[in-house]
């Protein structure tokens, strides 16, 4: 499987550079990042992707530089003359250029460290996030997001689980509870409740070990909570594929199901994005209004609870050495750094951090949605882009992980979860991958 | 001589107008788009703060202390020495003779003073453009996203300190004579022009670089405080 084996016509053009020409009316930033970059040449050194791969369609200024150069050519005559022969890379909009911004603008995970080092404030996630979406209004998402995106659109979430699934998935999972603690924790399902908990459809499937884990917490701490059948899905690709109105949709969903169950708090689990989507671009500042019920992050809320001695944690059961890794949505984008590591030091043995960390924390390689992706599908050179996440975008996170010797890294991401875990096996190394709820699991120290 | 005039009368109008003209379309751009939400954590609580923090990190280029320390040094150079220049030019508009007087120095002092820290800094601000043109080819990664528009950029202000620093320390420099036309352009008088042809070609070079600015990169001067308002919003 090679590129898309699409052929892009002129109306995907003409759509392609009106979007390009559509910059002017906003967002603001967007235009200034067009505008006034500098090429200081930080960002390269602060960039897991270029730091990891010496080739120049790494380095994120030359990525940015295909927007740029667009947006230049199409605003003026006098922009044409004077800015677009200063740019190294792109000419014009040809459906070749076209095909390699979709290998470039999905290399970039979006983690915004390139953000915090720059000293003009750009932050090229945003450019990223424009160019993605110009890519998915003419069919150019990579399949394996697009696919994710439109189950999503489809049944309520990105792994095509449907409702009665769902409750089965439930069911089978108390079992498991009861079978660990041998007392009854419910999970319940479409229940009238305080908290509705939402999460990644791939932690839930892939490591239910956590969502265990979140049930154990709340029957321990006696918060009365439930899933949603149809919204328990909080991933939303629409920040990755900057398709804004699938970001609304998802938004609505989680809106209407908190409305729906008469909730309190809607409640974040371990998924980055989601949460970064749902505090910052969902709730209020989408609704606009006072919303009925509350967002907030299962960290927020297990980390009160512990403060206020509200469950008891037996730390010695998870004896290893745990290090945490800081998703770039919670560190960068939503500030959430502390609430995870109280929680993590409250249920493990000993805890290292690695370095650097919090806002400054290197991203996994995975993020932006390139977790998911390992074809060959839009890889320059590569066997396939599950290679260039272990030894190009992976680099700096594994050498992170070895500099900490923990033996259990602790990641609150599905994104992050799986790269980090992918990373580990594939360069051989005996460190364990997995939440921080998981542990919670584990030292939960519950009372019949 | 035509070319007298027209670097000296006509084409200061010219360079105001195409200054102020390019730079307010483009800010106007600016506010006019709609903003986004993307704060970039840790966020300042207030906005007191958020500006204090816009206005150190502006200052002191703190990122790059952390992120690119070769480059902090470099350009914390550039600009600082280029600041002291620009404040230098004003000595061109007024003696400042009671600034002098109150300082203790006798009259005609100023100048030799001005002329003794502003060639330093001239000469200082010489050399970090001229690293920072080398840097350019010299690293791999800031090599490979340099286009015409960096070279460009870069050149014309090495041409303008250069031809800046002739003018300092060339031997028939006359401050008095310049500062007689300088006073009157900013007065919109015109007076007697002056006619050393350094002093000619560094007016023509600066003027280029003045109207140069809303079209390029340097818009990063003020741009840099809407980015970074928008990255600390709380």
């Amino acid at each position: 499987m090679d590129l898309q084996p699409q052929m892009l016509h002129q109306t995907e053009l003409e759509k392609a550079k009106g979007a390009v020409r559509a910059i002017r009316n906003g967002p603001m930033v967007l235009q200034l990042y067009m505008d006034i970059c500098a090429k200081c040449g930080t960002c390269a050194k602060q960039c897991h992707v270029s730091q990891g791969d010496p080739n120049s369609y790494a380095n994120p200024a030359i990525r940015s530089d295909r927007l740029r150069r667009l947006y230049n050519a199409e605003r003026s005559v006098l922009s044409k003359i004077l800015r677009s022969a200063g740019f190294t890379n792109g000419d014009g909009l040809t459906e070749a250029n076209l095909q390699s911004w979709a290998k470039d603008f999905y290399s970039c995970s979006g983690c915004r460290r390139c953000a915090k080092f720059c000293p003009l404030g750009i932050d090229n996630s945003v450019i990223t996030r424009k160019a993605r979406s110009i890519l998915h209004s003419i069919g150019l998402t990579p399949r394996k997001i697009c696919a994710i995106q439109q189950s999503d659109a489809r049944v309520g979430n990105g792994e095509g689980v449907n409702a009665p699934t769902a409750t089965e998935i439930a069911e089978f999972l108390e079992g498991e509870l009861l079978e660990e603690h041998a007392i009854p924790i419910r999970i319940p399902i479409d229940r009238k409740a305080d908290v509705l908990l939402v999460t990644s459809a791939g932690e839930i499937l892939s490591y239910p070990e956590t969502l265990m884990g979140y049930a154990a917490f709340f029957h321990s701490a006696g918060i009365d909570w439930t899933l949603s059948s149809h919204a328990f899905d909080a991933a939303n690709y629409g920040l990755f594929t900057g398709d804004d109105a699938h970001m609304r949709l998802k938004n609505k969903r989680l809106h209407d199901a908190s409305i729906d169950l008469g909730v309190k708090k809607l409640v974040i689990g371990e998924c980055g994005h989601a949460y970064r989507v749902a505090s910052q671009i969902g709730g209020k500042n989408f609704w606009g209004k006072d919303i009925p019920y509350e967002i907030t992050s299962i960290f927020i809320l297990a980390a009160e609870v512990i403060r206020r001695r509200g469950v008891k944690l037996d730390s010695t059961r998870n004896p290893m050495v745990v290090t945490y890794h800081d998703p770039c949505n919670y560190a960068r984008s939503t500030g959430l750094t502390e609430e995870p590591r109280e929680v993590l030091r409250a249920c493990a043995g000993e805890f290292r951090e690695m370095s650097p960390n919090r806002d400054n924390n290197w991203c996994c390689g995975g993020g932006g949605g390139l977790a998911v992706l390992d074809s060959s599908e839009g890889v320059r050179g590569m066997d396939s882009f599950y290679e260039y996440r272990m030894t190009r975008t992976g680099k700096k996170k594994l050498e992170q992980v070895d500099q900490t010797g923990a033996a259990y890294v602790a990641a609150p991401c599905f994104n992050c979860k799986r790269q980090i875990e992918q990373l580990m096996k594939y360069h051989q190394r005996e460190v364990a991958v997995g939440s921080v709820f998981d542990l919670v699991g584990k030292a939960i120290v519950l009372r019949g | 001589m035509v070319v007298e005039e027209i670097v000296c009368i006509f084409m200061p109008c010219l360079t105001a107008a195409v200054f102020l003209a390019g730079i307010v379309s483009r800010i106007k751009n600016w506010n006019r788009a709609g903003a986004a939400r993307l704060p970039l954590f840790p966020t300042p609580a207030t906005s007191r703060e958020k500006w204090k923090r816009i206005l150190l990190e502006s200052l002191t280029f703190e990122q790059l202390s952390d992120g690119n320390r070769s480059l902090w040094i470099g350009t914390s150079v550039f600009h600082l020495f280029l600041f002291m220049v620009l404040i230098g030019h004003i000595m061109l508009i007024s003696n400042f003779t009671l600034l002098w007087k109150y300082l203790g120095f006798e009259n005609g002092r100023g100048d030799k003073i001005g002329s003794a820290i502003g060639g330093t800094a001239g000469l200082i601000l010489l050399a970090s453009a001229i690293y920072l043109l080398i840097r350019r080819f010299a690293s791999v990664r800031v090599r490979e996203i340099s286009g015409v528009e960096d070279y460009a950029s870069i050149v014309l202000i090495l041409a303008v300190v250069i031809s800046g620093d002739f003018v300092r320390f060339s031997s028939n420099f006359d401050p008095a004579s310049v500062r007689e036309f300088c006073s009157g352009l900013v007065g919109l008088r015109i007076t007697a022009i002056p006619r050393d042809p350094c002093f000619l070609l560094h007016l023509f070079l600066a003027q280029v670089l003045i109207m140069y600015i809303p079209f390029s990169k340097f818009l990063h001067i003020p741009g840099v405080f809407y980015t970074k308002s928008v990255l600390y919003q709380s």
